[in-house]
């Protein structure tokens, strides 16, 4: 069985609790092993720069680097775009720079752990659409969500910076994935703008204006649910949608999932348990049901 | 607006202290150096609309020695960290970490930037160092009673239709809403700090 350490983050934790669930649910089912890195911390996400400074943001990522080298050396696969951007940029950096390393060495020293470079970081979408392929998702997907447009909202860091998996500008591996569970992806302007991430905790009205325009762009072209592979992306377009309403005069009123809940929708899970839908707070289920 | 503001520039004199300054002080700040002023990162900015000054602006105003009108300026914390001035820039500058740079090292001089967004951050990092993740509830609690604790229920209760919300899907823990309540702490927690104040101080520019 093919194994990967799933690096949860902490928005899956709490905030995205129905993107763990989907995740695990739909490996499963895919017949691929996730472990998680024990002991493992935050990785600072995009905010740790304001209290603390660079380095001090690599060590925490170069502790889970060496973490998971330790206890096996398996891919690490993040389903949160954040954590994803960061551990891998980190990871880079360490491998393209010796001296680097060694002063993160010195430092990891601290807790009797050492880093080699060894491990890879990986997003959820990639490891989806390269490892396991289109072809196997499609197989399981017995209950193809036909005839549903999605608006794949891919966000900003999910593929970036480097583009190792798809195109920085022009990405399309969540489309392949919504066409491999059946449904179809409709294209939009906005895929890949930024929904504004922490932005809505300290400047709301800011955030309002960045989330109307994506939600404004996916329905125009006929989505009738969003899906995404980032926690923010999801929170942000969902939980802040009926205030997104009341400050642009909008009335938007469209489910916003992630792709593994679709996924485990189409492979015949169940809808509460495996796709967690019953956690989402702009209910899905009236929109799938037109594939049934 | 801009052309007249460049004039005046032309006319001042040229100060290399504070470009010094941000190379050897500022994470990334060294990068600035291969900056062309083209104002490709400007232009794919999210929020550029949003600032008096665009990243292009301030790294110019870096090198004609506008110390005190950069390191105040609320345009180097409005970053949402998308990435998108790192893939377009054509001289390969971090446009977003010379920014994130800026930002700490302005905190660190005594400047605020951005008041939410500073407290915001604190109260972040604050769950890191002391319990190793970040309890998403505790970080909102801890930073919306930065400024005590009417203020802080005051936003709180703004913001409660979201809370409320989180909470009734299971998205959120009730317990972490409760003052003096932190997130579980990892099992090697005081190595990690251990590791965390080793990097503050190797850090570039040194300890605070």
């Amino acid at each position: 069985m093919t194994k990967y350490f799933l690096y949860s983050g902490c928005s899956l934790e709490s905030s995205a609790s129905n993107y763990l669930i989907s995740v695990e649910s739909v490996f499963k089912a895919l017949g691929v092993e996730l472990r998680e890195i024990e002991d493992w911390n935050c990785c600072g996400a995009s905010i740790a720069y304001i209290a603390a400074n660079q380095l001090s943001q690599i060590v925490l990522n170069a502790r889970n680097l060496a973490l998971a080298e330790a206890q096996g050396g398996y891919d690490i696969v993040a389903p949160c775009s954040s954590c994803y951007i960061v551990m891998n940029q980190v990871n880079r950096e360490l491998e393209e720079d010796p001296a680097l390393m060694k002063k993160v060495n010195s430092i990891l020293a601290e807790g009797n752990l050492t880093y080699k470079g060894s491990v890879k970081v990986r997003h959820v979408l990639d490891v989806l659409y390269n490892d396991i392929g289109v072809e196997k998702i499609k197989g399981l997907a017995k209950k193809p969500l036909k005839g549903i447009k999605v608006g794949g909202y891919v966000g900003c860091q999910t593929v970036r910076p480097y583009g190792e998996y798809d195109s920085v500008e022009r990405p399309v591996v969540m489309d392949r994935i919504i066409e491999a569970i059946g449904a179809e992806p409709v294209d939009f302007s906005h895929k890949i703008k930024c929904c504004g991430s922490g932005i809505f905790l300290t400047e709301l009205d800011y955030g309002y204006q960045l989330v109307g325009d994506i939600l404004d762009s996916a329905t125009s072209k006929g989505a009738k649910v969003m899906t995404t592979a980032c926690p923010l992306c999801q929170l942000n377009l969902e939980a802040y949608q009926e205030r997104v309403n009341k400050a642009l005069n909008k009335s938007y009123n469209i489910p916003v999932t992630f792709i593994t809940q679709l996924m485990a929708v189409s492979f015949g899970l169940d809808p509460s348990k495996d796709a967690c839908l019953d956690r989402n707070i702009i209910p899905v289920g009236k929109a799938l049901k037109a594939a049934a | 607006m801009e052309g007249s503001n460049m004039a005046q520039k032309a006319s001042s004199k040229y100060d290399p202290t504070f470009a010094k300054e941000v190379f050897e002080k500022v994470d990334s700040g060294e990068e600035i150096k291969k900056c062309m002023q083209c104002g490709v990162c400007a232009a794919s900015c999210p929020l550029a609309d949003k600032m008096e000054f665009s990243p292009r602006r301030i790294f110019a105003m870096i090198r004609a020695g506008e110390r005190d009108k950069v390191l105040a300026s609320g345009d180097i914390m409005l970053c949402t960290s998308c990435y998108t001035c790192i893939v377009r820039c054509p001289r390969k500058v971090p446009v977003m970490e010379v920014m994130h740079g800026l930002a700490h090292y302005a905190l660190r001089s005594g400047f605020v930037p951005r008041k939410e967004s500073s407290k915001f951050g604190k109260a972040f990092w604050d769950c890191i160092y002391k319990t190793g993740r970040v309890d998403e509830g505790v970080a909102a609690r801890t930073y919306y009673l930065a400024d005590g604790l009417v203020a802080g229920a005051k936003r709180g209760l703004e913001m409660k239709d979201i809370a409320l919300n989180m909470l009734k899907h299971k998205r959120m823990n009730i317990m972490s809403a409760i003052p003096g309540i932190q997130g579980k702490k990892i099992k090697n927690i005081a190595s990690l700090q251990k590791m965390l104040d080793k990097a503050e101080a190797m850090g570039k520019g040194g300890s605070k």
